[in-house]
């Protein structure tokens, strides 16, 4: 089981963010590498400063909100949890004192962050399972977001688990001496081991492992071309 | 399908991979958003007219061939071998979609289902499978160009029986001619359509106003463009730009055709003249007085063609045009921005009958759109929207009476 856990808390974070990193520079590429089709393909009226009307499209939907009020409500509901999140996260690794300009515990929202980005995930997942979203969907459509949904489960519900069994925690030190030996690129996972409940955060890390690994080979790149084709219609 | 065939296809479908057309192709979430922007989606409900669906009949081939993901794990995106099934696919995606591009308006990235199916189109050509009718336009407009020196004369001829249809008091305003051909060093070169109804209003007009002005010997339409062949389309509108450069013109005024003003001013690419449509003409004579008008008695609205208002940001001149020559004006609703597409486009009226019983039913929405302004005549600025706008009137019994605003100015005129 230490194999296991060494595994995917060491050198599998290391290829996950490689091949994410890699992935995403690849795409990049991969796009710039082809020639720019050079006639305009903006729709009007046109509004000016165009990047910052295409930078206000990409962050917060206005089209959505406009056409579909529920589903705008669920995508800033998750993306808006999605960033909480990231900070959660970088918290765990260091004491970023700009977050706490809002005093909050760590690690943030105390797993409803989760919780409402789960209800969202399963909102996303009962639209797809309803025509006519039904019938331009694919299977990379519903694995994503199975493959979200564990993610989120495993990562924001561990600690909610653990009380129901009374289980030693994983303090923040805890987190920060990990992720201090995975930046030394010496890890060490000694430390979130002993921990009842240490098989969620494995299986955290291990999902959350994948989803780094598929999303720049998936429509997740989304969340890098968006500006970018947003910039071509807003000209 | 022969695996010498698909080679060709794939190696066309590869010369459509810009920057653009990778993000168009590589960022759908198919969040479905797009769905209820369709006018064919609105009026019949089927998942087949839903922007995304047609999208995703191009994208499958393209992850087939493309992506490394569509290579190693077909099943996840449902990648779609490039064979005789797929061109019939592609055959019903292109030919359902009017390229009026309001789905981008509503996709939350602003995905360009036009330019995706503009792949489309080029596989049909490809293999032989676009609409025979729009291919022997095309080819007929190339040819015509080619012999333009053989039928210069029978041209003029034509353009001089024209010339008394136009009201006596603007006959000889432009010169030697009533409707001046070929004039070199000209202020503008106008691109009509074939008929009367484009060439004789915007005579009446430029007259009135005293524009140096000289009639193509072209027509405006592109063909090419409505096919999807991208040679053609060149061939069509560099005709037009050599002529133009020929004549030394400081403007190319282009007709009331959607599709031939938005390829003229966006595809010809950067020349020393300028490219208006007739409608900022009209608007320009009226700001500077160049033309006094009347106001025409009754209750008018306009439908924006797709192609000049959202596609190339024509919004105002028209609604500033018809708020001095008409009593009353009715707005569509909600907005001109998310006004419906008449249903028409894409090539879909110049396919005549072939194509008039899914006009009528994929544009019930713009049909009720208009019954909903109250408006007695309903006014436009292109040919299609017009043919397909009439065929609705006539379908739906709307009762409105259909014009091309163009000809209201013409009628607005006041005689000095």
């Amino acid at each position: 089981m230490h194999t296991l856990y060494a595994f995917v808390l060491g050198p599998m974070v290391y290829a996950s963010l490689a091949v994410f990193f890699l992935g995403t520079g690849w795409r990049i590429a991969r796009i710039l590498s082809r020639p720019a089709f050079a006639p305009t393909l903006q729709i009007y009226p046109h509004k000016k400063p165009s990047w910052l009307y295409a930078l206000g499209d990409a962050v917060f939907l206005p089209s959505v909100a406009r056409h579909n009020k529920p589903l705008w409500l669920a995508l800033a509901v998750f993306h808006g949890g999605l960033l909480l999140l990231v900070i959660g996260h970088l918290e765990l690794v260091w004491d970023f004192k700009i977050f706490q300009i809002v005093p909050h515990s760590i690690f943030l929202g105390k797993g409803l962050v989760g919780l409402a980005m789960l209800a969202c995930l399963f909102y996303f997942l009962s639209r797809r399972l309803a025509s006519p979203t039904k019938d331009i969907s694919v299977p990379e459509d519903y694995l994503l977001l199975v493959l979200l949904s564990l993610v989120v489960l495993f990562g924001s519900q561990m600690d909610w688990a653990r009380s129901w069994f009374g289980y030693q925690t994983i303090d923040v030190a805890d987190y920060r001496a990990y992720f201090a030996s995975l930046l030394a690129l010496k890890p060490v996972v000694s430390g979130l081991e002993p921990a009842g409940h240490s098989f969620m955060l494995v299986a955290h890390v291990f999902l959350a492992n994948l989803l780094l690994m598929v999303l720049p080979f998936t429509k997740l790149v989304h969340f890098i071309f968006t500006f970018a084709l947003n910039k071509i219609r807003r000209g | 399908m022969d695996a010498q065939t698909r080679d060709k296809l794939l190696a066309l479908f590869d010369s459509k991979l810009s920057r653009q057309m990778l993000l168009n192709l590589d960022t759908c979430s198919r969040c479905g958003l797009c769905t209820k922007a369709c006018h064919a989606y609105a009026s019949m409900p089927l998942p087949k007219y839903a922007p995304a669906y047609r999208a995703e009949v191009v994208r499958r081939i393209y992850k087939k061939y493309f992506t490394k993901s569509g290579r190693l794990l077909p099943l996840l995106g449902e990648t779609k071998q490039l064979d005789d099934t797929a061109i019939e696919e592609l055959r019903e995606a292109a030919y359902t979609c009017t390229g009026c591009r309001r789905c981008m308006v509503y996709c939350p990235f602003g995905i360009d289902t036009q330019q995706i199916i503009s792949i489309a189109k080029l596989l049909l050509i490809g293999a032989g499978a676009e609409p025979e009718t729009l291919s022997m336009l095309a080819d007929m407009s190339v040819s015509k160009g080619e012999n333009i020196e053989s039928i210069k004369d029978g041209f003029a001829a034509g353009v001089k029986r024209l010339e008394d249809q136009i009201p006596a008091e603007w006959r000889s305003q432009a010169g030697t001619a009533a409707i001046p051909v070929d004039v070199s060093g000209a202020d503008m070169l106008y691109v009509a359509l074939a008929g009367a109804h484009s060439i004789v209003p915007a005579a009446t007009v430029f007259n009135a106003a005293g524009e140096r002005w000289s009639l193509s010997f072209f027509e405006a339409v592109n063909f090419g463009a409505f096919v999807g062949d991208p040679v053609k389309t060149k061939i069509i509108l560099g005709r037009i730009v050599d002529e133009a450069k020929r004549l030394q013109v400081k403007e190319v005024c282009i007709c009331e055709c959607g599709t031939a003003y938005r390829v003229m001013r966006q595809l010809s690419g950067e020349h020393d003249f300028k490219v208006v449509s007739i409608t900022e003409v009209h608007a320009r004579y009226i700001r500077e007085g160049r033309v006094k008008v009347e106001k025409l008695p009754g209750t008018y609205t306009y439908h924006d063609p797709c192609q000049i208002a959202r596609n190339a940001g024509i919004y105002d001149e028209p609604r500033f045009v018809l708020r001095n020559i008409v009593e009353t004006y009715y707005e569509m609703l909600p907005d001109p921005k998310y006004n419906w597409c008449c249903g028409g486009g894409g090539g879909l009226v110049a396919l005549g009958e072939d194509s008039l019983d899914f006009r009528m039913r994929s544009a019930k929405v713009k049909a009720d759109q208009v019954a909903a302004t109250g408006a007695e005549i309903l006014v436009t600025a292109c040919e299609n929207c017009h043919s397909q706008l009439d065929n609705l009137n006539e379908h739906y019994g709307l009762g409105k009476n259909v014009r091309f605003l163009s000809s209201l100015v013409a009628d607005a005129l006041v005689k000095k």
